[in-house]
């Protein structure tokens, strides 16, 4: 298959990568990303309003976002390697997760990832690799920028294509529990994700740059992470975090 | 702590030995209550635990919390991102995980009761999160409920039809009831139940325990009531060509 957005794929042998970023991005994905906001819920319950939502959806991909986009780009690239070593990215990140709800959050995702990735591609060494995250951070589940990369790597991803599917499923998170949140007009909030896309490729680019998991920017957000930790403690939750 | 050797995937029913059992049906009409009595009632005799689905989160779980029938860490609640029906049919991940992980944490279990959140007479659980299912109806929602028919009430493996010591207070014949739902069933049981009539409690308590044995030696398999019923068009027992149907179908 010629494809323009992914020329390395023939040379792979493998013509799912274009395919496969529909997938990751696609919210029908079974893997629990239904029950998630990022961490919408907890600024709505702090006093973010409707009409700002846009700008978290931007403070998001210049933030956390940013961070999680580089982190599967990292991961891809672990998962093509031989043998596969997750260990190195899934402890940088982790690192850089300083809020303990947002860390168990990304590792919800991720079992549900991996859920999908062992049932999909079971033998893959991109997939039976994931051990090597864990052993890295002993207690904490692969998280789900790993687990993407993991995913992009068996499924013949491209970098950018990674990248993009991290950064359009965290607006798109955003977009779905809003309608949740802030009734509004679903087609409203597709014209948010549109609005962002100079901000997904920017980030896009950052996240491709990225040589090391040491280079891997510690772009955290206080105020999201104060917003996760109250989620973490109300009772009356629609979404996980 | 998880072993990062397991598979994730849940093995097969042939080699799990905890039977998961799903309580799914329209809000209101019992089903916490319904879970409150097989935990007060069975908890002596078997390992279990609960998970829970709510629109906001833990409140069926604080029910049974404090109803102290079972201890309390046995009773997880998760999040369903408002979609109480895909997350017990189209992306099952939360409910999985919750039920993986008190079956680890608490090993070995014989029974898991999954609590759907309270949806419509759509929502049925996915064959892949349980291993058998109860739908519960209750005869204040009205006599004619069971005769509508969908998948629950035409393929769980067992109907109840709850709170039927209520029944003279909100004019429903039960028995009337019961006997519209078995014809909706083709032979599938239907159980009129009371917390207050102890018959009847002994009786649900059997019909979990028979489920619980033929899970245990391999004979149950998990039946998927589909996510809408198949029904027929034109009258009952009319067998002819496609054009005017016999058939069952879906929509």
């Amino acid at each position: 298959m010629a494809d323009e957005d992914d020329p390395g794929a023939a040379a792979r042998g493998s013509g799912t990568g274009a395919l496969g970023a529909l997938l990751l991005a696609d919210a029908r994905l079974p893997t629990g990303g239904h029950a998630h906001s990022a961490t919408l819920e907890g600024a709505v319950a702090a006093g973010l309003a409707a009409e700002q939502v846009p700008a978290y959806i931007r403070a998001r991909l210049r933030t956390v976002a940013r961070t999680e986009a580089a982190a599967a780009v990292l991961a891809l690239r672990a998962g093509r390697g031989r043998p596969v070593d997750y260990g190195p990215v899934q402890a940088a990140l982790a690192a850089r997760t300083p809020s303990a709800p947002l860390r168990a959050a990304s590792a919800s995702l991720g079992r549900g990832l991996t859920r999908l990735a062992r049932a999909l591609c079971p033998g893959h060494p991109a997939v039976a690799g994931l051990a090597t995250a864990t052993a890295a951070t002993p207690g904490l589940r692969p998280l789900r920028p790993v687990v993407l990369g993991a995913l992009g790597a068996a499924l013949g991803l491209t970098e950018a294509q990674t990248a993009r599917a991290v950064l359009y499923d965290d607006a798109q998170t955003v977009t779905a529990a809003a309608l949740k949140l802030h009734p509004g007009d679903p087609l409203a909030t597709v014209r948010w994700v549109v609005d962002a896309a100079d901000d997904i490729e920017a980030a896009v680019r950052a996240a491709v740059a990225v040589a090391a998991p040491a280079d891997l920017p510690a772009r955290s957000a206080p105020l999201i992470d104060q917003w996760a930790a109250e989620h973490a403690q109300s009772t009356r939750r629609l979404f996980i975090a | 702590m998880l072993d990062p050797t397991v598979s994730p995937v849940s093995p097969a029913p042939p080699g799990r030995r905890t039977l998961r059992l799903g309580v799914a049906g329209p809000v209101g009409t019992g089903k916490s209550s319904l879970i409150a009595t097989l935990c007060r009632e069975l908890s002596g005799e078997f390992a279990m635990a609960v998970v829970t689905n709510d629109i906001y989160t833990d409140e069926d779980a604080r029910f049974l919390r404090s109803a102290g029938v079972l201890a309390a860490e046995r009773i997880r609640a998760v999040e369903t991102g408002a979609c109480p029906h895909t997350a017990i049919r189209d992306d099952i991940t939360a409910n999985l995980d919750a039920v993986e992980d008190l079956e680890e944490e608490f090993a070995p279990l014989d029974l898991v009761l999954v609590e759907s959140g309270g949806d419509n007479l759509t929502a049925t659980f996915s064959p892949a999160l349980i291993d058998a299912q109860i739908f519960c109806l209750d005869v204040a929602g009205g006599g004619d409920v069971a005769r509508k028919g969908g998948p629950g009430i035409g393929r769980a493996d067992l109907l109840v039809v709850n709170k039927s010591d209520l029944a003279p207070y909100v004019g429903v014949d039960v028995g009337r009831m019961v006997a519209d739902a078995e014809k909706a069933r083709d032979g599938r049981p239907v159980l009129a139940l009371s917390r207050s009539d102890a018959a009847s409690v002994a009786e649900l308590c059997a019909w979990v325990r028979g489920v619980l044995a033929e899970h245990v030696d391999g004979r149950h398999v998990p039946q998927d009531p589909g996510p809408m019923a198949p029904h027929s068009h034109g009258p009952a027992g009319h067998d002819h060509g496609h054009e005017h149907g016999p058939h069952t179908h879906v929509h």
